[in-house]
């Protein structure tokens, strides 16, 4: 019965990601308008590594976290972010922000790894700083001439999926060998945060 | 009667003969034979001054020395076309599943006989056989006329096709009223014989003339699949509206209600008399 | 079973109307669809999307109070839409306001994030704003009145299927799941407002 309740909303998922290819296809050949800036905003953060692996293991996270983290942490976080990328746009100086960014990918990563149970407050609340940092560095860079509204919905969006693949991911953990692999994959977010702080720091 | 539009090639193209003038019954077909100059007509615009203020599309077709083709339509809203360098077969069908789609969503006439079925049809079955029916029933005629097997007259098809959409109204009442007749038992009948009429209408829509044999199977099915989806895009629409109404539990005052089924009847009834009107008193 | 099959179909033509939006964009430079003002103003309803974004918000949130709150929504809002529409008509010319806009983003996309409890009195008085507000917007600038009265026409009709579409889909939605999915997009829909406040204190 669980499945069949299920469905429509992964219905709606796999159509959603449908949409968006359909979207990308569309859009594929160059053309100038307004059009492209939801492209480049939805590109940007899947085109930073350390962001996607920080995004995906909230995503883990949440799922590890379940009910109630695992809707509170993608409600809250796109809101987070933008205000980190509204201080960004107004001026507010952040400093540190490429450490802050590798440090996140290290500590969620290390969260999902050890399967680290704090209450949920803090850890929107850990979640909530790293997102002002990711706003911060990202939601800040458009491209002169396009449009501030596709931009910024293409850039929240493609977070979201973000966090959504990570919450796909993480509907392993009702298995016990699910358990152990996103526990792996927490291990890798920690490796590959570590390689990007060893990058900043060099 | 020759309408008021001009082909106008780039400047620097020389006529290699004396262009060829054909007037057909619903069009009007010029041809030039060009030399376009060192550099080709890639990237230049064919513009048709005066296409603006008609209600008319122009088939452009242009073929190359070396046997490459380029096909596509022009319409008032943007009166000249540019030549790209090459056109894939895909581009071709892609201008007329446009043209179907435009035909479709112009055509208030077809869209209110396909409104009519709906609101006659009882369930989905029914549904599915009706649309099926008119669908297949519209093909068949849409390719023989387009194919030149056949022809049917424009003024009496006009008011046959306002006829069959007038024939509806008094079903669509008697259906409310919980009586029952042969087009409300059996719709897909009616929607296939009033379909191969409406066949011959999207054929007049067709602007094919001129188009080589060759390629008119694919414009032909390019154009029926633009119809089809305008036809299912609208009636999915209609189905998903009236959905969304009962599930936010609209009530609507009986005159709204009965709004769409006298809105069929009466725009049918004003149509026919309007197109008999046309027919038996001549176009002026 | 029968009901659970029914219930789909406002999904598939929402996620198709969907669709459809996000593959317009790819010509949003073309004014006219030269298919008579009716057709140009339903397609500039749908190639907008600081129109289409607060109006989906507001369908959403209206259609989570449910199916009361929805009707009032697809009644009031259009209604309003073409009264402004109509009054910028015969407006001078006016730059809509960026401020304006990522205000209307934050506000109804913060409203559906927190799923919050509007009263129907509140969701009537958004709708009407937004409506006029929004409706005036697109009144101006549209030329002549005979032709632009037509192209509004559209445009309101675009609206009203939109917010039918929308709220409806939202209704049916019984599953926890579901209804969460549609608050992330509520959040979404705040975040892009904040990055949008964020541009226009930049560009001042």
């Amino acid at each position: 019965m669980n499945t069949t309740r299920h469905n429509p909303l992964i219905q709606a998922m796999a159509l959603a990601v449908f949409v968006f290819l359909c979207a990308q296809t569309a859009l594929a050949h160059p053309q100038k308008g307004e059009a492209v800036g939801f492209l480049t905003g939805f590109r940007h953060p899947i085109s930073g590594l350390d962001h996607v692996l920080a995004m995906v293991a909230v995503g883990l996270w949440g799922a590890q976290l379940g009910s109630p983290a695992i809707w509170v942490l993608p409600v809250a976080f796109p809101m987070v972010m933008a205000a980190g990328g509204m201080l960004g746009l107004m001026g507010v100086p952040l400093p540190g922000i490429e450490y802050g960014i590798a440090l996140s990918a290290i500590l969620l990563g290390a969260a999902v790894m050890f399967e680290v149970r704090p209450p949920l407050g803090v850890a929107a609340a850990l979640v909530g700083f790293f997102a002002i940092f990711h706003g911060h560095a990202h939601g800040t860079e458009l491209p002169p001439g396009q449009s501030a509204l596709l931009y910024s919905m293409g850039f929240v969006i493609a977070t979201g999926c973000l966090h959504a693949l990570g919450i796909g991911i993480g509907t392993v953990h009702r298995w016990a060998w699910g358990q152990k692999l996103l526990r792996v994959a927490g291990g890798l977010v920690v490796v590959g945060g570590t390689f990007f702080m060893w990058k900043a720091v060099a | 009667m020759r309408l008021p539009i001009v082909l106008k090639l780039p400047d620097d193209v020389k006529n290699l003969r004396e262009p060829s003038v054909q007037e057909l019954a619903d069009s009007f077909l010029e041809r030039r034979w060009i030399d376009a100059g060192p550099n080709g007509l890639a990237g230049k615009r064919i513009e048709f001054p005066g296409l603006q203020g008609t209600i008319t599309d122009v088939l452009v077709r242009v073929e190359m020395l070396d046997g490459r083709s380029w096909t596509t339509i022009v319409h008032p809203s943007q009166p000249w076309v540019e030549i790209t360098a090459a056109q894939t077969r895909l581009e071709v069908m892609g201008t007329f599943i446009v043209q179907g789609i435009r035909h479709i969503l112009f055509g208030a006439d077809h869209m209110l006989f396909v409104l009519g079925l709906l609101l006659i049809v009882k369930d989905r079955w029914m549904l599915l056989k009706t649309i099926t029916a008119f669908t297949v029933a519209h093909s068949i005629t849409l390719a023989i006329a387009t194919l030149g097997y056949a022809e049917a007259p424009v003024l009496p098809l006009n008011a046959a096709i306002a006829l069959s959409i007038l024939f509806l109204g008094p079903e669509i009442v008697r259906s409310w009223r919980g009586e029952t007749s042969f087009t409300i038992r059996h719709p897909w009948v009616v929607a296939f014989a009033f379909g191969l009429l409406h066949g011959f209408g999207f054929a007049s829509a067709l602007t094919s003339a001129g188009l080589p044999k060759a390629e008119l199977p694919v414009a032909l099915l390019s154009f029926n699949v633009g119809v089809e989806i305008g036809q299912l895009s609208f009636v999915a629409l209609i189905l998903s509206l009236e959905r969304a109404f009962r599930i936010l539990e609209v009530h609507w005052p009986r005159w709204a209600e009965a709004l769409p089924g006298y809105t069929v009847g009466s725009l049918g009834a004003f149509w026919t008399v309007q197109r008999l009107a046309i027919m038996f008193g001549g176009a002026r | 079973m029968k009901g659970a099959t029914q219930s789909r179909l406002p999904l598939y033509a929402f996620v198709v109307f969907t669709c459809v939006m996000c593959v317009f964009p790819a010509e949003a430079h073309l004014n006219s669809t030269g298919m008579g003002p009716f057709y140009d103003g339903l397609i500039h309803f749908l190639m907008s999307p600081e129109d289409i974004v607060p109006v989906l918000a507001l369908a959403l949130l209206a259609g989570l109070r449910g199916a009361r709150y929805g009707r009032r929504a697809l009644f009031t809002l259009p209604v309003a839409w073409l009264l402004g529409g109509l009054a910028g008509l015969s407006a001078m010319t006016a730059k809509p306001h960026p401020f304006i806009a990522a205000a209307w983003f934050l506000l109804l996309g913060g409203l559906l994030a927190a799923d919050a409890k509007v009263s129907l009195r509140v969701t009537t008085a958004l709708a009407a704003l937004l409506g006029l507000y929004h409706g005036y917007l697109n009144g101006i600038g549209m030329g002549q009145f005979d032709t632009a009265a037509v192209a509004l026409l559209g445009l309101v009709f675009a609206v009203f299927i939109l917010i039918a579409l929308a709220a409806a889909f939202v209704v049916r939605l019984r599953t926890h799941w579901a209804r969460i999915a549609v608050r992330v997009a509520g959040s979404w829909i705040a975040a892009s407002g904040l990055l949008m406040l964020g541009w226009a204190v930049r560009t001042r």
